[in-house]
Order: structure tokens, then C-alpha cells, then sequence
């Protein structure tokens, strides 16, 4: 075997590696005589079958394996020795004339072929010992709880008749038909019968509700709206209606103590309720900052390291990603122009993320690798039972599911490994504790999905996740969609 | 003769081990249509594959009996044909004719 470096650019590397024909063919007769001694062929006794004949007769077919072996070993080889890193499956590229393949296969001519792959780039993993961090802590108060408990309240509360002839007020529950039309045609869906509406919920069109304060058990009401000009039916929005309302009867709702929400709720008492309302919130509260502490943790390190990336990593990446893109774009019908921005600038913005995703990839990898972090196998487990309780009722299936892919287990091995790393990050890093109301967390969280865009494993094929992630992300610029799935895939993906 | 008829005469090649032990010896194994003469191989082989045939010699392996289903039943008989090649002339039939 001859190797010969021919392209060392950067991060590139490419090598000619020529094998040449005399060892080939001593593999092909190796490899033979151990198929004579078990070959089963009709007319031969088994394992009496001549190694001549088996050459003539399966000699191309066997060389095949024994070239892609070759191949396989010398790659290796000429990776091992040189103690290189490829960021991934070297490539390999063979002859493309078919003479000479020809002339391989037949164990005439000298097996020769390219290697090319780019390293995993060298660099320092830099102490972060240094790094300082503020885990943002938010105390939970009592408002907090008697917020929560309001809401619990309200959707158990019951409701009793209101008083005979006396008009609905906001808050009561109306039970109503109603038909709607536009320019006096019935519309489609505008129609329904005894639906439980509660005033000021806002569960229908602006103004709707305003319009019935007042209305009695039995009345029939004229309401006029207007369709907002956002509304999700592109044939009616902005357009006026009019709403023939038959009100059947006008509910006030109970007051209900603290305590009778606790046992409506199957909790011993008031106390109780709160408490664990409190835990809850508590929960929610540390969920977000450490949401927040992993950010600064990544971002910190996207800062920290400035080296090139393998190039075909990015490219792989940003592929996944455009892809997903452009998938989305094509389900919601939108273009880059909607979005304010052009398909470049978006390509720019894009890579901007792959390469990023890729860094930290790497760094985290690296990091990880030097300090010895593994996943357990109950890690694994408890990531399993977490994502099989997301399939309400499926739960044998995705565990089955897991099981038989080991592909989709590495995946999920993915996020634990990243979220352990930062957290051996974080257990060495300078935190100071700092507290902040619900408001500017939520505030801190929220600005953070808009600018940046996280989500990196160091399984650089495994996208599904991200891309869900970052199709949302790509409408940072109005708050609340992007806001809404992101975080909601960050639960998911977080909880490990 | 046409090749049709050739290919009527020469069923195939006999891929066993002692047809190839005798290939050393330039000689081809056939398994012969069980009417056919010496003539007849010898103008096939040659015919068929562009050779010169030195001799033929030729045997009939009886039928086996086995049982089906109980029943005892003859397998058919199988003609064989040994051709021995004239010097300096080489045939390789082991892949295929």
C-alpha cells in the first residue's frame, strides 16, 4: 500500500492511496480457500470444491468484497496512522473508467483511489472556569399562586341561573344559537346552536360579547361585527356581519372559596392547594432560568471559540435546515418576501446558524469527550419513559419504536448528552444568583429566541428536532408565533 | 446441422468434481441427449464451441430409483460424455456456455 498526501489545505485532506494488484489477489485466494472449505455447490461434496473453480466461477463477485475491504482497511489505516480525526466518513473515490475497474476486478490492475475528508478542527478547550454566569432566580410570590389560583378556579367554577329578567354581566355564561350572515347570505361555520359562551373571554370576535351585556334569558339579539382583518379565513376577514342571537338562558357564576376550588380540585384544603400551586410555579420558574443559564452557556462558548469548521458539516447542516424551510414555506404558502427579506439574505442568515450548530457541536463534543461524560444507560431509560408519556396512550409503541431503531435512540441520546456537558459547564463555572421578577425572565427568555437560534446536537445527521425549531424560529420577527413553538419545543427537547 | 440441433444433442456441461479434475487432462464433461452417438458429440463440440475433438467417450448413468409418496419410481437416465480435445486446443465451460 502506497499513500500519498496530495491535498493538506486547512482542514482538508486528501491522499492517493494505490494497493497494489499482487495483494489483492492474495486476498482474493484467502478469502476463497475459506469459501472452499464451507462452499455448498451442487456436484461437489461440500467443502471439496476446487479453489480454481470457485475463482472462475465467483471470482469477480468475491474480489468486489475483497476491493471494498481493502478499501475499508487502508482508509482506516491511513487515518490511524496519521492520527487524524475526520469530522466524518471519509470519501472515497474510485476509478470512474470502467476499463480499469474492469482490470481490478479481474486482479490485473493496482487498486487506486482518493481519500478525501476534512479533520475535526484542532483547537484549545479553553478554561472555563472563568466564565461567570448568573442563574436569574425568581422568587415565588404570592401573587403568583393567587394569579394560578384564579385561573383553576374559573375553569372549575360552577354557574346557577341568574335571576329571572335581569341582563347577563360580564363574566356570566350565556347558553346561545346563533346564525351569522354577510351582506344577508348565510355563511359557512357561522352557524351553531346552544354553544356556552362567558362573557368577556374573548373567545369570539372583538366585540361580540360587548354586544350581548345586558341580553336576558329568552331575548333576541342583532349583533354587528366586523370580521378583523386578520382573521384566519381569507374570505371573510375584514368583512361585516350580522349575527341573529337567540340567548337560552344567562348563568352567573358561583363564587367559590379557596377551599371549595381544593376539594373540587381532590386536595385536602386550601393550604394544600396553594403549596402545590407553589412547587408548581417554582418548577416552572427554575425550568425557565435554567433554559436561560444553558444559553448563556452556549453562547458564552460560541463567543469563546473562533476556528474553521469542516465545511461539508456546515453544508450538511444548513442543507437539513433549508430544506425544512423550504418544506415549511411551501405548506404555509409563504415566500421570502412576505417575511421581509430576500432568499440570499435568508441563505446568509441560515448558514450564520448551521455554523453555529456545528461549532458547538463540536465544542461541546470535544468538551465532553476530554471530561469523560457519559449517558447512562438509565439516563436512556428515563429519557425513553419521559418521551413515551408525550404519546398519551401510544407509550408501547414509542418505546417499541426506540427500541428497534437505534438510530432514533442515538437522538434522543443527543440532547441528554448536550444538556450534561453544559451542566458540567455550569458546575464549574462562576454562577452568581440573580434575582429578577417573572416579567423580566420571561422578557430575557423570549428576547433570546428571537436573536438566537440554538439547538445543536453533536449528531450532525440528527435534524428532525431542530429544524422543527428553527422553521419557528425564522418568524422571530413577530413575537408571539415564533415564541409559542419554540418554547414548546424546548420543553420537549429539555426534558432530560 | 444447425446449432439448434447441436444444442439438442449437448444438454450442458457436467460441473462436478471429477469434471473438473479431468479438465487438467483437456477433457470436458457433457451430459449428452441419451440417443445421441459419438459422431454426433464430436461434430456438436465442435460446431457449437469452434474446437477439434481428439475423442469421445461416452456412458450411461442409470436412473436411481427413489420413492415418491411411497410409490417407487425410476429416475430417468443420464448419458455422459467425455470429450478429449485435441492438443493446443482449450475450452472453459464451467461459466456458462
Amino acid at each position: 500500500m502506497q499513500v500519498t498526501e496530495v491535498v493538506s489545505d486547512g482542514l482538508k485532506r486528501e491522499f492517493k492511496v494505490v494497493v497494489n494488484a499482487a495483494q489483492l489477489d492474495r486476498d482474493l485466494d484467502t478469502k476463497l480457500k475459506e469459501l472452499a472449505g464451507r462452499a455448498n455447490i451442487r456436484g461437489f461434496r461440500p467443502g471439496k470444491v476446487p479453489v480454481p473453480h470457485l475463482r472462475r466461477v465467483y471470482g469477480k463477485s468475491v474480489m468486489a468484497d475483497v476491493v471494498q475491504q481493502a478499501i475499508d482497511d487502508t482508509s482506516k489505516k491511513v487515518v490511524e496512522e496519521r492520527s487524524l480525526k475526520p469530522a466524518y466518513q471519509p470519501e472515497v473515490k474510485l476509478p470512474e473508467d470502467r476499463a480499469e475497474v474492469e482490470k481490478i476486478m479481474e486482479g490485473k490492475g493496482d487498486l487506486a483511489y482518493s481519500l478525501s475528508f476534512e479533520i475535526i478542527p484542532d483547537f484549545d478547550i479553553q478554561d472555563f472556569s472563568g466564565i461567570e454566569l448568573s442563574r436569574h432566580v425568581v422568587a415565588v410570590e404570592d401573587s403568583h399562586v393567587e394569579e394560578a389560583l384564579d385561573r383553576l378556579a374559573a375553569q372549575s367554577r360552577g354557574f346557577t341561573a341568574r335571576e329571572e329578567g335581569k341582563g347577563a354581566e360580564t363574566g356570566d355564561r350565556l347558553t346561545i344559537s346563533f346564525v351569522g350572515r354577510i351582506d344577508g347570505e348565510v355563511f359557512e361555520n357561522g352557524t351553531a346552536s346552544d354553544v356556552p359562551l362567558v362573557l368577556g373571554s374573548g373567545q369570539f370576535l372583538p366585540g361580540f360579547e360587548d354586544q350581548l351585556v345586558g341580553a336576558k334569558a329568552g331575548d333576541d339579539v342583532l349583533v354587528k361585527v366586523t370580521f378583523p382583518e386578520t382573521y384566519g379565513v381569507a374570505e371573510l376577514a375584514g368583512k361585516p356581519a350580522e349575527f341573529e342571537v337567540k340567548v337560552s338562558a344567562v348563568e352567573v357564576p358561583e363564587q367559590q372559596s379557596v377551599e371549595e376550588t381544593a376539594a373540587r380540585l381532590g386536595f385536602e384544603n386550601g393550604e394544600k392547594l396553594k403549596e402545590a400551586l407553589k412547587s408548581r410555579i417554582g418548577e416552572e420558574f427554575a425550568s425557565m432560568s435554567n433554559m436561560k443559564l444553558k444559553r448563556d452557556v452556549l453562547d458564552a462558548l460560541d463567543k469563546a471559540y473562533n476556528f474553521e469548521l469542516p465545511s461539508k458539516l456546515v453544508e450538511a447542516e444548513f442543507a437539513g435546515i433549508w430544506r425544512e424551510l423550504a418544506n415549511e414555506m411551501a405548506r404555509s404558502g409563504k415566500s421570502f418576501a412576505d417575511e421581509g427579506t430576500t432568499e440570499e439574505e435568508a441563505q446568509k442568515e441560515y448558514r450564520a446558524i448551521a455554523e453555529r450548530r456545528v461549532r458547538l457541536g463540536l465544542v461541546l463534543g470535544t468538551l465532553g469527550e476530554r471530561e469523560n461524560i457519559q449517558v447512562t444507560d438509565q439516563e436512556m431509560q428515563k429519557a425513553l419513559l419521559d418521551r413515551a408519556s408525550q404519546f398519551p396512550g401510544q407509550g408501547k409503541q414509542v418505546i417499541d419504536f426506540y427500541r428497534k431503531n437505534p438510530r432514533a435512540l442515538v437522538e434522543l441520546r443527543g440532547p441528554i448528552f448536550e444538556q450534561k456537558v453544559v451542566d458540567f459547564i455550569v458546575s464549574k463555572a462562576k454562577v452568581t444568583e440573580k434575582p429578577v421578577t417573572r416579567e423580566e425572565l420571561q422578557a430575557l427568555v423570549k428576547d433570546e429566541e428571537e436573536d438566537f437560534h440554538y439547538g445543536h446536537d453533536h449528531e450532525h445527521d440528527h435534524d428532525h428536532d431542530h429544524h422543527h425549531h428553527h422553521d419557528h424560529d425564522h418568524h422571530g420577527h413577530d413575537h408571539d408565533h415564533g415564541h409559542d413553538h419554540d418554547h414548546h419545543h424546548d420543553e420537549g427537547e429539555h426534558r432530560t | 446441422m444447425s446449432k439448434e440441433r447441436f444444442y439438442n444433442i449437448i444438454r450442458g456441461p457436467a460441473i462436478t468434481e471429477k469434471g473438473t479434475l479431468v479438465s487438467e487432462k483437456n477433457q470436458i464433461v457433457f451430459n449428452v441427449a441419451s440417443r445421441a452417438t459419438k459422431p454426433q458429440i464430436k461434430a456438436a463440440v465442435e460446431g457449437l464451441f469452434g474446437v477439434k475433438v481428439k475423442a469421445v467417450n461416452t456412458l450411461i448413468r442409470k436412473g436411481k430409483s427413489r420413492r415418491f409418496r411411497g410409490i417407487p419410481t425410476i429416475l430417468s437416465d443420464v448419458k455422459k460424455a467425455y470429450v478429449t480435445l485435441e492438443e493446443g486446443h482449450r475450452l472453459d465451460v464451467t461459466t456458462g456456455l
